[in-house]
């Protein structure tokens, strides 16, 4: 991923943005946010958590209750027109029109940004080929597959080759296979200087493709830096302990008062230990489990992940929460 | 106005890849104008006064006209469009909102003077003379594909506000009363008094005596400049209402 330095102009900055819809109901509240010219910026959180709230706000479809924000450099209430000539947007509901090709929906795209006639139809060629669906361009969008229509809808975000993209939970619903082939292609349009304002509720995904994420969470930002930052601030690790039949409850008392434990966390089937040394820890373990004749399966170490973030800054998982939705869907 | 002409160009591909949604609105006019003329021939021969010397079929061509016209396909494909999420994209495009809504209209004219041209042959065919010949026909089709043109502002109005298929679908039934309570069936001095007093405040009134006119009559400047002002007006006050209710979405 590419070094980013202080110097580096804002693409994006929101200074106290709040949206409070009919009813009272606050869905972002007071967010300040500042995205450095080229990075890949992820928004994680979970449904619910204002994140497709805030991506409107930037996109200048919803207007702020309060706060102010720019991209670009261009304030989203009074230059709406500017801002919208300067971004992409792939919004998570994929909005691809099926009564039209994906070579008619392209080139439509294109006259909207201006790029008309040969140069409109040479860009939609373009992006065609470059987001592999030339064989199916002549096709109606309705009969395109799920990450087909993804890759459509991001190349409609970037007829105009804009400088900041936002792209709203792009692999949500994707099969693994076409969620990498999105990955790759955000890196593929971050490396050609755009910045990518990316949404998710995939802990893996921000991991892997971002820069730097913000965790939303009920409407607020509870914690911001890059990946690593953020796992190596929570300076512990993380002990699992399949319990494989043993009482839970029985298994938490033995290992209480283990040093430099600082939280248990119990989770389907399995305990979770936050300790401050996990590898020196695991002998200590196995002995308080030996004494209390405890029966337990296998017990591994980790390093803290985003989730361990997630749950340290809200007191929640989101990876349970990311998967029952899986399962909904 | 390029991105108008794109926005009509990509409607107008959707009426011919949706025949679906536009056959059954052309379906039902040329049914009850073979019905209604099956039925009252008879009662009305062509030596009825008002016919002057042709058949019923030509005082009811007008209101065949305007129920193919009158349509809330425009309505429905916005709020489809709602739905899917590509009015979003189109929100979010560096394009003028109301381009949104004159590319519907663009839709309309060319559904309006196709399915108004066929009705207006179908009607021919069963019998009916235009009196102002085929110019005079030229201006039936382009009348009553403006007043389609007018009245899809209600669809497109219904669309925006609720954002609901259903709703913006039972609008279409509200254009059953403007249409039957006007001179329809008979000319206003034939209805009672309080038919022709609902019939004469009903806008549409004016419309079809207007087609009528063309029709049975010939050039008659008072009767087509009124049906003109009433689909100005209508028209005006419709598109006005969408383009204001589009401006302010989500505002």
């Amino acid at each position: 991923m590419p070094m980013r330095t202080e110097e580096q102009p804002t693409a994006i900055a929101a200074m106290c943005l709040r949206r409070t819809f009919k009813g009272g109901i606050e869905a972002v509240r007071d967010i300040d946010l500042a995205v450095s010219a080229g990075e890949v910026f992820g928004f994680l959180g979970p449904n619910g958590a204002g994140k497709t709230t805030t991506v409107r706000m930037l996109c200048t479809l919803l207007p702020p209750t309060s706060g102010s924000a720019t991209v670009a450099g261009l304030d989203v209430v009074g230059d709406g027109a500017a801002v919208r000539r300067s971004i992409g947007v792939a919004l998570q509901e994929i909005g691809l029109d099926p009564v039209q090709t994906g070579r008619e929906l392209l080139e439509l795209q294109c006259g909207l940004y201006g790029i008309t006639g040969r140069s409109g139809r040479e860009r939609a060629a373009e992006l065609l080929e470059l987001l592999g669906l030339t064989d199916a361009a002549d096709r109606r969008t309705k009969t395109y597959s799920g990450g087909m229509k993804r890759r459509l809808d991001l190349a409609s975000a970037l007829v105009h080759s804009p400088q900041v993209l936002f792209l709203d939970e792009p692999t949500t619903g994707l099969d693994p296979a076409s969620r990498l082939t999105v990955w790759d292609e955000v890196r593929r349009i971050n490396a050609s200087g755009t910045t990518v304002f990316l949404t998710t509720q995939y802990l893996e995904e921000a991991d892997k493709l971002c820069d730097r994420v913000a965790i939303i969470d009920d409407g607020r930002i509870v914690a911001e830096g890059t990946p690593e930052r953020l796992k190596a601030e929570m300076g512990h690790d993380v002990v699992s302990v399949s319990l494989n039949g043993a009482d839970p409850d029985a298994t938490q008392s033995a290992l209480a008062g283990l040093p430099g434990l600082e939280r248990v966390m119990p989770e389907p089937g399995a305990l979770a230990l936050y300790v401050a040394d996990g590898a020196n820890s695991i002998a200590e373990i196995v002995r308080r489990l030996d004494r209390d004749r405890i029966e337990v399966g296998a017990i591994s170490v980790a390093r803290p992940s985003l989730d361990d973030v997630f749950l340290n800054a809200t007191g929640r998982r989101l990876e349970g929460q990311e998967q029952s939705q899986e399962a909904e869907q | 106005m390029t991105e108008v002409l794109l926005l009509g160009r990509r409607a107008v591909r959707e009426v011919v890849r949706y025949p679906e949604a536009t056959i059954p609105t052309l379906f039902i006019p040329l049914f009850f104008l073979a019905v209604n003329i099956g039925q009252v021939s008879k009662t009305f021969p062509s030596s009825t006064p008002f016919l002057r010397g042709q058949g019923y079929v030509a005082f009811q061509l007008p209101v065949s006209l305007m129920f193919a016209v009158a349509t809330a396909t425009s309505g429905l494909a916005l709020v489809t469009a709602i739905d899917l999420g590509y009015f979003d994209k189109l929100l979010v495009a560096p394009i003028r909102r109301s381009s949104i809504i004159f590319g519907r209209l663009a839709a309309d004219l060319v559904r309006g003077i196709g399915g108004s041209a066929l009705v207006l042959l179908f009607g021919i065919a069963l019998g009916a003379h235009v009196e102002s010949g085929v110019a005079g026909a030229v201006v039936i089709v382009l009348l009553a594909a403006m007043f389609g043109v007018a009245y899809a502002g209600f669809g497109i109005l219904i669309a925006l506000r609720t954002r609901n298929v259903q709703a913006t679908q039972s609008s279409f039934l509200l254009f059953f009363p403007l249409l039957f309570l006007t001179p329809n069936f008979v000319p206003f001095d034939r209805l009672s008094p309080a038919m022709e007093t609902l019939a004469r405040i009903n806008p549409v009134s004016y419309v079809i005596v207007g087609l009528r006119s063309l029709v049975i009559d010939g050039w008659n400047a008072g009767d087509i400049g009124i049906a003109i002002g009433v689909i100005v007006a209508l028209g005006a006050a419709l598109t006005g209402l969408s383009l204001h209710t589009i401006a302010t979405y989500d505002r």
